[in-house]
């Protein structure tokens, strides 16, 4: 039996390590969607590696703060049915953020690059940035970042069945407010870059990636099916 | 043909016009309200995604909802199980714009009960309830006034005004700027990234308050009465201060920050605690009147 899309991201989401059983190697092959993915977990599996070997450890309070703003988001939750599932292929890439632990890793992502940047005394270029520029120029498939902008924050003119049409006005406010913060990280980072051991610009820059993820999360949530349930 | 059977005729199509015309309209906006008997402090819960939300206090043990949607293409659900309601708007069919999904509601709710309110755009308003409660909200503006209670706002870039509030509040905004006129609160935490944030009101006696931005500005007033202790520092910007402060007795040292403008002191005896900070943004500790 051929397997399907929601049936590997499964069965990944479930793998911890080691190589895929051959009905998965064999989906790959014929799913660009689904090599995507895997890719996107190779390289956040790769990188969370890398930060334990560097010793870095964020604070238990960032996952605390993590854990508990996925939980509010109900981005976090146990797996579900997908009724949608003879359709989900068709949604592409933007399927993909709807996974909850897609979603999460994402989140992790931001944040874990908040620690590591708060952390790291020479930033300029950070292990979370290197690898997601080496994942960009080397991955044949789009990268999460790059997805999550185009897609999720972009007002698609195609109508998904079930689904309300997005809000330009709430979308705009999203990419405004990004953007913003994007700047403000910006700022932070040169602040930082310029006088590292000024605590008050650490903090602030730590705060600015705190307040991303969380615009990330309320995106997310906004655009899920159901999203205002 | 005589001028009868011409205005006959006239009258006919003129009929027949308006019938087409009143077929393809859309259905006429109604108001539906729904009434919900509870007993003392229900919990209400809102969820809509655009529309005006206003909630208001009556001294009745009941929780009244109306609502009006223009376009007849969204329904809003209502579920009530002794003192719990909850009112949530759905699309009713696929596809369906912002705007065909803007709700407005009118809610009626004793005065003690708690609110729970999610939208994306549109104001909302409460009036007069005490009771804790939380926003949720990307771009709808809220106001609240004569609340009382424990109340949590996250909005990115909504503005929130609070008038006359009592009790403890947080928010949180990105570009939203945040109010609080006359307030009457022993606790906020206040922050907004690129928002303004105004404290114009009494620093109660062991009151907490933090406020924070990055690039706006904050700007309190204080009485010659108030007591309190304040540390103020804004990495690049300035520091504005109308009060005369001693030197901060109470708690560690504040050691003279080498980076940007800091001020430390206490006026009175320093019963309440004022942190005010920002990374660009310039604070102001202005005298009221």
């Amino acid at each position: 039996m051929n397997m399907q899309c929601e049936q590997f991201e499964q069965l990944l989401e479930q793998q911890d390590d080691g190589a895929l059983p051959k009905p998965a190697l064999a989906h790959l092959e014929t799913c660009e969607a689904c090599r995507a993915l895997s890719a996107d977990f190779g390289a956040i599996h790769k990188m969370a590696l890398e930060l334990d070997n560097e010793g870095i450890a964020p604070p238990e309070r960032v996952w605390i703060s993590l854990r508990n703003q996925l939980e509010a988001e109900r981005i976090i939750h146990g797996p579900q049915a997908d009724p949608q599932s003879a359709s989900h292929a068709s949604l592409g890439w933007w399927s993909v953020f709807q996974r909850p632990a897609i979603a999460g890793a994402f989140l992790g992502l931001v944040l874990a690059a908040a620690s590591t940047v708060s952390y790291m005394s020479n930033f300029s270029q950070t292990a979370v940035q290197s690898q997601l520029a080496f994942r960009q120029e080397t991955s044949p498939v789009p990268a999460a970042d790059s997805v999550f902008k185009e897609e999720v924050l972009t007002v698609g003119s195609d109508s998904i069945p079930g689904l309300q049409r997005q809000d330009i006005a709430v979308t705009a406010s999203i990419q405004r407010n990004l953007q913003i913060v994007d700047n403000f990280i910006m700022i932070c980072e040169k602040s930082v870059r310029e006088q590292p051991d000024n605590q008050m610009a650490r903090e602030y820059l730590y705060g600015a990636y705190q307040q991303k993820a969380e615009l990330l999360a309320t995106a997310m949530n906004r655009s899920m099916p159901g999203g205002l349930q | 043909m005589n001028a009868t059977s011409t205005l006959v005729r006239v009258s006919a199509l003129g009929a027949v016009m308006a019938g087409f015309i009143l077929a393809a309209s859309p259905a006429r906006a109604d108001r539906i309200e729904k009434h919900f008997p509870v007993q003392n402090k229900p919990k209400i819960t809102v969820r809509n995604s655009s529309g005006r939300i206003q909630v208001k206090a009556w001294t009745k043990n009941e929780v009244q909802v109306a609502w009006t949607n223009k376009s007849g293409k969204a329904v809003v659900e209502t579920e009530a199980a002794g003192n719990r309601v909850e009112v949530a708007t759905r699309a009713n069919e696929d596809d369906v714009s912002a705007d065909d999904s803007k709700t407005d509601f009118e809610i009626t709710v004793p005065v003690e009960s708690e609110l729970s309110v999610r939208t994306d755009s549109g104001n909302v308003t409460v009036d007069s309830v005490h009771g804790d409660m939380t926003f949720d909200t990307v771009g709808a503006n809220l106001q609240l006034s004569d609340v009382d209670g424990y109340m949590v706002v996250k909005t990115i870039d909504g503005s929130l005004v609070c008038n006359r509030c009592s009790g403890k509040l947080e928010a949180n905004s990105i570009s939203g700027n945040v109010q609080m006129i006359s307030p009457t609160l022993d606790s906020v935490r206040v922050q907004t990234s690129s928002g303004n944030i105004l404290f114009d009101g009494s620093f109660l006696s062991r009151g907490i308050y933090i406020m924070k931005n990055f690039s706006g500005t904050i700007e309190v007033h204080f009485s010659s009465s108030d007591s309190f202790d304040v540390n103020a520092s804004s990495l690049k910007g300035d520091v504005i201060n109308q009060a005369t402060f001693k030197p901060d007795t109470h708690g560690s040292p504040h050691p003279a920050s080498k980076w940007g403008h800091s001020l430390f002191g206490t006026m009175n005896e320093g019963h309440a605690k004022v942190e005010l900070s920002s990374f660009s943004g310039t604070i102001k500790i202005l005298k009221r009147d």
